[in-house]
């Protein structure tokens, strides 16, 4: 064992089980180019795209077997629906509007997450470029709103908080403070999906790693481990799908009612 | 750009701008927003809204039904409260009818009473005339008898029963005074 992994080397092994990415860049891959931007679909796209179709179906399907007495699976459906109404309205009702884009968003990166899970596909948001795009989309609402909302002036004067002492000195220094964390709440978002989601699976390949280190008698312990952390890892994967969305409709709303807190 | 990715991420290891994914992402998670927002989104509220509206239907319903339930039963425990008091009116004019009867008939008893004792009466006085009118009729016959025994000839029959007759009239009148002297005399 210990000579195998010493024939893969360390940087063969990044590449093979750490590094995802560039495994994943190179399988089931399909060479496209616009210009000088590389647009080819390789398995990081094909499970991006198994995602959404299942997302699309499984509330599709769900939309179109709709019954009066509903089954177990409509209530699901359903049950899911009204969990996504009830994310919005988190600071105002008005708020609420936003809640199919919060809702879609919730479901696709719970299907992700899950679908990451299963062996030998890919962790789609694992990948720091796909959580941060959602962030960047989640800000340019989050700006949107509140421009359109508050009104261009208003909306930038309330980033200085009301009542600040010295107010020459103050008002400048909070203002590019707020506006500071303005520009980390989506850093934060799309770093808080990526790491957790790519921590859940070092975890178990560090636990499954252990038996290459140090033999087959470790597996007593490393197995039961790494079984337990894949069925945290399944809370997680709920979990932050769960802090994603939320997060998501709460920025938004705050940015939309920001001249009134 | 492609600078600033290398510097953030010299080993290439979190996948920094990865244009393919992010492209991709962006078209899909486009494509599926329209998608779910246009196609899935609207029958899930419409059903939900429906079956709320079905609801609240029922529950209208159902507080209408229980409102007339609970008027019909006041009619029918109304019903039954009129129905006892008429039961007991009916109760009350028979017992009154009864002892009216009873009264009536009790009264109708008692003079029938009086009646056939007043009769009774009468018949009794009517047979004490008689009888008296008989005794007196023996008595005079035993005297003329007697007296033509003693006298030995026969006597002048209607002028004796005539005697005979004021006789016992003066004999009755003196009891008579005798009764009344007795009667003022204890007065």
């Amino acid at each position: 064992m210990r000579a195998m992994l010493a024939q893969i080397g360390q940087n063969e092994l990044r590449e093979k089980i750490l590094h995802t990415f560039e495994a994943a860049r190179h399988a089931w891959h399909i060479p496209l180019h616009i210009g000088p931007i590389d647009i080819s679909i390789n398995k990081s796209i094909w499970f991006l795209w198994i995602g959404a179709a299942v997302t699309f179906l499984i509330l599709f399907v769900g939309s179109r077997l709709l019954k009066d007495r509903p089954g177990a699976y409509q209530v699901i459906v359903e049950e899911l629906y009204g969990f996504g109404r009830n994310l919005g309205g988190q600071v105002g009702e008005e708020g609420r509007k936003w809640f199919p884009y919060t809702l879609s968003l919730f479901v696709f990166i719970l299907v992700l997450n899950f679908i990451g899970l299963i062996p030998n596909t890919y962790p789609v948001t694992a990948n720091i470029s796909f959580t941060l795009v959602l962030a960047l989309l989640t800000f340019i609402l989050t700006q949107y709103e509140g421009f359109r909302r508050n009104g261009a002036g208003t909306y930038l004067k309330s980033f200085a908080p009301p009542g600040l002492p010295l107010k020459p000195l103050m008002v400048p220094f909070m203002w590019g403070i707020e506006v500071l964390g303005e520009f980390t709440k989506p850093l934060t978002l799309g770093m808080r999906l990526y790491a957790n989601i790519l921590a859940g699976h070092l975890i178990i390949y560090v636990f499954l790693g252990l038996i290459l280190y140090f033999g087959s008698v470790v597996a007593i312990i490393s197995v039961p481990l790494s079984v337990v952390f894949y069925a945290f890892e399944i809370f997680v994967a709920i979990l932050q799908a769960y802090i994603f969305a939320i997060l998501t409709q709460v920025y938004i709303e705050l940015a939309m009612f920001r001249e009134d807190h | 750009m492609a600078l600033l990715i290398a510097e953030l991420d010299p080993t290439g290891i979190f996948d920094l701008g990865n244009t393919s994914l992010i492209f991709w992402e962006v078209i899909t998670f486009l494509i599926l927003l329209f998608l779910l927002i246009r196609y899935v989104y609207p029958p899930i509220r419409n059903q939900i809204r429906e079956r709320q509206a079905q609801i609240e239907r029922s529950i209208d319903e159902a507080e209408k039904t229980r409102a007339e339930a609970r008027e019909l039963l006041a009619e029918y425990r109304r019903q039954i409260e009129e129905a006892r008091g008429e039961g007991r009116r009916i109760l009350e004019d028979a017992r009154k009818q009864a002892e009216a009867q009873r009264e009536r008939t009790k009264k109708e008893a008692r003079e029938e009473g009086d009646r056939i004792i007043q009769r009774a009466r009468e018949e009794i006085d009517r047979e004490r005339e008689a009888a008296v009118r008989e005794v007196r009729r023996e008595v005079a016959d035993m005297v003329i008898q007697a007296s033509e025994q003693v006298i030995g000839r026969s006597i002048d029959r209607d002028e004796h029963e005539r005697l005979i007759s004021q006789a016992l009239d003066d004999l009755e009148a003196e009891v008579a005074g005798a009764t009344a002297g007795d009667g003022s005399e204890t007065a």
